[in-house]
């Protein structure tokens, strides 16, 4: 049963490796460069990997999450910056998720969009109401392993397997380096986007993790992540084998179902959607917990999923306004791919105001005692502290000249 | 002065979106997405005609690639051009319509295999079509 236990890694990683916007991204990245970015992914792997592994350590020693710290760390002031900026990422994420959520109960049913929306926002209502954090966990998590045809897919749309492998190597051989480096910041970006570490560093304090639990926390992190990064490079050769080569640019959701159902028909349709349709929506879920997991955090109020809704009532409705606020949103009739595509660009400004309390809490020897950091992931924290540091200065300036990515 | 630098900022990105003037490199980037549109309308009409998708799927999906072809027939057709490049131009509105409409017949017909297979070749020529102009 042990392999029950790493669900939380797996919903954090599906839900924030492959929603919407990742979903669309890399096999826009794979559309538009094929196999050149696929160095990327693993880059934005190894990093998520080392600063979940990080705050799911501090959570499991200190029982303190993210937000915990970011206000301890950083003071009030610069702390409700860090705040502000992630509650506003949190809730354009949210609402292309749910917009998501929507458009997939849409491809399977053929019913109409708005009315779909509301019964997606009733849905997670429901489901985050009545259902444990463990459910949760694994009901999105495994559901989401449907994608797994992706993998199947790609193979099977036979991919010119050493152009896979150059890949893996940085490179560069395009005439558009501006769009190139768009979308090295944009999967950087994605794969490090900070509601996956404040959804898994609560969930770690939500499942009451202890010193016993930190091979659990490493295999979560490895095994989650590592998953979501393997669905990521699936979806890219998807994107290079088949898109590239005709000329297409992929910007609906069911354009990345197509790409299931051209090599594996009607079968792969299905699991396409019905696994994008369990991603997105624990990707709803993840943000919509984080939102509520940060102000709670921050302000000092009781919080957690493991509490009665009533022990914990502020956090329940700050979790009930947010869903209600992103419901509004996604009535407006805003393009859920266009808008993740923009929350994922922001949100990466907002990556180091994340990440350092995290490297400086993981190396504080009064809440860590003998569990601080030790050299590997000291200097892996720095460097991808840097790597962060560039992804969040480039970012809105690429998003500036290549017109959103349109080149 | 940040606040207007901002907004500033913004309405870039958004100009760029859509509306404006059309240049050729903005007629070779719409070219390529009417391309992609019709390329993509000919895979699901293939996928259609060989009985590899659903009622449903095919329904919505092809509503939506349909959508966005008029979308850009309707854009083409009005807004201005710099010199040399207006007949290119107006022409990619009328093939976006054409590729609007037979995609309109996938939604409206996403289990008639016939239909979807005698539609193939035509979304094909469009996408060659729009492909030249881009050139």
């Amino acid at each position: 049963m042990k392999i029950f236990q790493v669900a939380l890694g797996i919903l954090a990683a599906i839900g924030g490796f492959v929603d919407i916007g990742d979903l669309v991204f890399n096999v826009s990245a794979g559309a538009t460069f094929g196999y050149q970015l696929l160095w990327v992914v693993v880059i934005g792997v190894v990093g998520i990997i080392v600063y979940s592994e990080m705050c799911g350590r501090v959570a499991a020693i200190s029982g303190k999450a993210v937000f915990d710290a970011v206000r301890e760390r950083l003071g009030f002031k610069v702390g409700l910056m860090a705040l502000v900026s992630a509650q506003v990422v949190n809730l354009m994420t949210l609402t292309a998720e749910i917009g998501g959520v929507a458009i997939c109960l849409q491809l399977l049913s053929g019913l109409p969009y708005r009315s779909l929306i509301v019964i997606a926002g009733i849905a997670i209502a429901i489901v985050v109401w009545v259902t444990s954090f463990d459910w949760i966990e694994r009901i999105f998590g495994y559901g989401g392993l449907c994608l797994l045809v992706f993998a199947v897919a790609a193979v099977k749309l036979d991919p010119i397997w050493s152009q896979v492998g150059h890949g893996f190597v940085p490179g560069m051989q395009t005439q558009n380096p501006t769009l190139y480096a768009y979308f090295v910041i944009g999967l950087l970006g994605a794969a490090l986007t900070p509601y996956e570490v404040y959804f898994y560093s609560s969930g770690g304090v939500e499942e009451q993790w202890g010193p016993k639990d930190l091979g659990l926390n490493k295999a979560n992190a490895m095994i989650g992540y590592g998953l979501g990064g393997f669905l990521s490079l699936a979806l890219m050769i998807v994107g290079g084998s088949l898109f590239l080569v005709k000329g297409i640019e992929p910007e609906f959701l069911g354009s990345i179902a197509l790409g299931a159902e051209v090599p594996l028909g009607q079968i792969g349709l299905l699991l396409a959607i019905v696994g994008i349709l369990f991603a997105v929506s624990g990707a709803a879920i993840d943000t919509l917990f984080s939102g509520a997991y940060n102000l709670a955090q921050f302000l000092g109020w009781e919080w957690g999923r493991y509490r009665a809704q009533t022990g914990a009532p502020r956090f329940t409705v700050t979790w009930l306004v947010l869903l209600v606020l992103a419901l509004g949103a996604v009535m407006t009739g805003v393009d859920p791919v266009q808008l993740t595509e923009f929350a994922v660009i922001f949100s990466a400004v907002a990556l180091p105001l994340t990440y350092i309390p995290i490297l400086l809490v993981a190396n504080d020897r009064s809440y860590m005692r003998e569990y601080v950091n030790g050299r590997l992931a000291n200097t892996l924290g720095l460097i991808y502290l840097l790597v962060i540091v560039v992804v969040a200065l480039a970012a809105v300036p690429l998003l500036v000249l290549t017109n959103v990515g349109q080149g | 002065m940040k606040r207007w630098a901002a907004l500033g900022l913004l309405a870039f990105v958004f100009a760029g979106c859509n509306g404006g003037t059309v240049d050729r490199h903005a007629l070779k980037r719409d070219s390529e997405k009417v391309t992609s549109l019709a390329t993509e309308g000919e895979l699901l009409a293939n996928d259609i005609s060989k009985g590899a998708s659903t009622k449903d799927f095919a329904r919505v999906h092809a509503q939506e690639l349909a959508g966005a072809a008029s979308d850009f027939a309707t854009s083409l057709a009005k807004r201005p051009t710099v010199a040399g490049i207006e007949l290119k131009v107006r022409k990619l509105s009328r093939l976006a319509a054409k590729v609007s409409r037979e995609l309109d017949q996938l939604h409206l017909h996403p289990t008639d295999r016939g239909a979807a297979a005698s539609l193939k070749r035509p979304l094909l020529a469009d996408a060659d079509a729009a492909s030249k102009l881009a050139k």
